[in-house]
């Protein structure tokens, strides 16, 4: 294999016929360019997919509820359930190795005014807990921390929108600004740069709003961040077990999802992968084929080389070549063509991707490149796809007859 | 050096077959130089592609230095090819994208002499039938005669027992043919055991011995005198 004098002739070969081999490789080399930008372009999408939603906090998990769609546990349909403070206190004393973050979640919406401005706006009421499951970011001032939770302190994070509607070029930290004619500190103002629309919102302790409607300990939803060690079974295993726990508490059906909804972003992302999964492999799928194609194309052109060197082949032996050296010399021929175009074609691929891929960055395509894997795994289809080609046209050099190769016709 | 006996050889034509070789008998002692005549298409080239080892025969018995030469594989045969025989061809066949010395070393590249010691033999050989300042020269840039002359260095390197030529001087004109036969004459001096077919009774003269093929037999097998080519150079 190493032996310098059948490189030397393989060379000598290549050299002697540029255009043979030139057609030759750039059929491996367009396949294997192909596939690597196809096999890219899915990796583009999965980054793509992975960069919006990772947005939010990637293990957010939301309990809603609602009314009961079935009759269950002597219950009839209908009935509303109601998810109360208790709640998050049972969860965090059921789940404390789940639990990563935990806030509750009440909305309403409120009339706003500063000095002559006024403005309508949805306000979530929330524990400090809820920065940094929904990932707000604060630009100025700061976030709801734990003494306004326990004061009840009216104070509100207001989103940048928010700020511009009502404070105009003012500074709004520390400034009062009236909801539904009661008076809110401004504490901070946040920012959204993946939504406008959630800039145009409000965050206030969840213990103001109880008590400022009634007294209660009522909350719409509630939010949660899971454990972030955990896999993606794991993270549906875990909000399998949060549902059925709390269906049980409710006595709502076990399928019933209005009257309890668990909501999990792994379900989503589960549901992208076998996506992007099965892309991957209908990708592979095609790009084999061209590669294929690729190499009938090189068995073809190495079976005329055959018929065009049948004359030489003779030759060679009647000087004493054996089949076997006839059949290396043509098979490493073939591989030495194929792996050298197909990484002339990798290489082009690979470059262009490093030049253009950083600079793809749209909501759904994100940076599009090839990892080792890809690389390693084009290389052994490279050598094994220069055997095929090769293996035919071997073995018919080798089958050549020295006497009819002679014949001076 | 070289005993066959009874040797048939026909070949299948669809459903008849040609009877080219019927029955021949005869041997070569070292050193001979052998001229096979007769009319085209009396079996000469067959004959001598049997010796060569590159076409079987259907009956008879082939003994190459002692060597019983019978169902042989292909990779024994090229083996035992390398070793005994040096082929010339009247087309010369030298690879065209290869140098004249590394024609001349293709022989030993398959006895798997090593690389230093296959050139400065090849060398040898070239300078031998007087082609050293040709060495790195493609065929295509030599006269048919220096051709010829790079084949028989060729056929020469590997040492072989005994030498083979088709029509060595077929393609050649009367004066480069008599340069070819001063060659051949030289390396038969030199003790080799040579074989030419021929159909041109000027080139059998310059043999030792003339053995004449007609319809698949020998119909007259003589030691001569041998004519020296040199005085026609
Ligand atoms: N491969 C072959 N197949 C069929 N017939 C052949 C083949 N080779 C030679 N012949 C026939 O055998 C006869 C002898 O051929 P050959 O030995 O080449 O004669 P020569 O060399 O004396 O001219 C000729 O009639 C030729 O047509
Ligand atoms: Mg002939």
């Amino acid at each position: 294999m190493f032996d310098r004098d059948i490189w030397q002739e393989i060379f000598h070969s290549i050299k002697n016929n540029k255009l043979r081999t030139f057609l030759t490789g750039f059929s491996v080399g367009w396949g294997i360019f192909i596939l690597v930008l196809l096999l890219a372009s899915v990796n583009g999408m999965q980054n793509g997919f992975t960069r919006q939603f990772s947005d939010d906090a990637t293990n957010s998990i939301f309990i809603r509820a609602g009314v009961t769609s079935v009759a269950y546990g002597g219950f009839e349909a209908g009935r509303r359930i109601q998810l109360r403070n208790s709640d998050i206190e049972y969860i965090k004393r059921s789940f404390p190795k789940d639990i990563e973050y935990i806030s509750p979640r009440i909305y309403s919406g409120v009339s706003a005014r500063y000095k002559s401005e006024t403005g309508s706006y949805n306000v979530q009421a929330v524990y400090p807990d809820h920065q940094m499951i929904e990932k707000t970011l604060v630009s100025k001032g700061r976030y709801i921390n734990e003494n306004d939770l326990r004061n009840a302190s009216k104070v509100a994070v207001i989103g940048r929108k928010v700020a511009e509607d009502l404070f105009k070029k003012e500074d709004p930290v520390g400034k009062f600004v009236e909801f539904n004619g009661l008076p809110f500190r401004v504490i901070g103002v946040f920012t959204d740069d993946g939504d406008d629309n959630a800039e145009r919102g409000v965050y206030a302790p969840s213990s103001t709003f109880q008590l400022m409607y009634g007294q209660n300990d009522e909350i719409n939803q509630i939010a949660l961040t899971y454990n972030p060690n955990y896999d993606l079974t794991e993270a549906l295993e875990f909000s399998e077990r949060l549902e059925s726990v709390f269906k049980r508490k409710f006595k709502v059906a076990p399928q019933d999802q209005g009257g309890i909804r668990v909501f999990n972003y792994a379900e989503v992302f589960e549901n992208i992968s076998n996506f992007t999964g099965g892309l991957d492999f209908a990708v592979i799928i095609v790009g084999l084929l061209i590669l294929l194609a690729g190499i009938v194309g090189i068995g073809n052109i190495m079976v005329f080389i055959i018929k065009e060197r049948t004359k030489e082949i003779g030759v060679r032996k009647a000087l004493g070549a054996e089949p076997w050296q006839i059949i290396k010399l043509v098979l490493f021929e073939s591989v030495f063509i194929t792996a050298l175009s197909g990484f002339i074609g990798l290489a082009i691929a690979t470059g262009l991707l490093s030049l253009i891929g950083p600079n793809i960055q749209t909501d759904a395509f994100a940076n599009p490149s090839v990892g080792m894997s890809i690389v390693v795994t084009a290389t052994v289809i490279l050598v094994v796809a220069g055997v095929l080609a090769g293996l035919i046209p071997a073995m018919k050099a080798a089958k050549v007859r020295p006497i009819v190769a002679l014949s001076d016709k | 050096m070289i005993e066959i006996k009874d040797l048939h050889k026909s070949y299948k034509m669809g459903s008849n077959s040609l009877h080219v070789l019927k029955g021949i008998n005869f041997s070569v002692e070292e050193g001979e130089l052998v001229a096979i005549m007769g009319s085209s298409g009396s079996g000469k080239s067959t004959l001598l592609n049997i010796l060569g080892m590159l076409d079987n025969s259907d009956s008879g018995e082939y003994i190459l230095d002692g060597v019983p030469i019978k169902n042989l594989n292909e990779t024994k045969a090229a083996q035992y090819r390398n070793k005994f025989l040096g082929f010339v061809f009247q087309s010369f066949n030298l690879i065209n994208y290869k140098s004249a010395l590394e024609n001349v070393a293709l022989p030993l590249y398959y006895q798997k002499v090593g690389r230093k010691e296959r050139l400065e033999k090849s060398l040898k050989y070239l300078d031998q039938v007087g082609l050293k300042e040709w060495a790195e020269h493609l065929p295509s840039e030599l006269s048919g005669g220096q051709k010829q002359r790079v084949a028989i260095a060729r056929a020469m390197a590997a040492e072989p027992k005994v030498l083979l030529a088709d029509e060595p001087t077929g393609a050649l004109d009367s004066k480069t043919s008599y340069e070819v036969m001063d060659l051949i004459q030289k390396i038969n001096d030199q003790g080799n055991t040579i074989l030419i077919v021929t159909h041109e009774p000027d080139i059998a003269d310059m043999c030792k011995r003339i053995v004449h093929l007609k319809d698949g037999v020998i119909i007259e097998d003589k030691k001569i005198k041998q004519v020296r080519a040199e005085q026609y150079v």
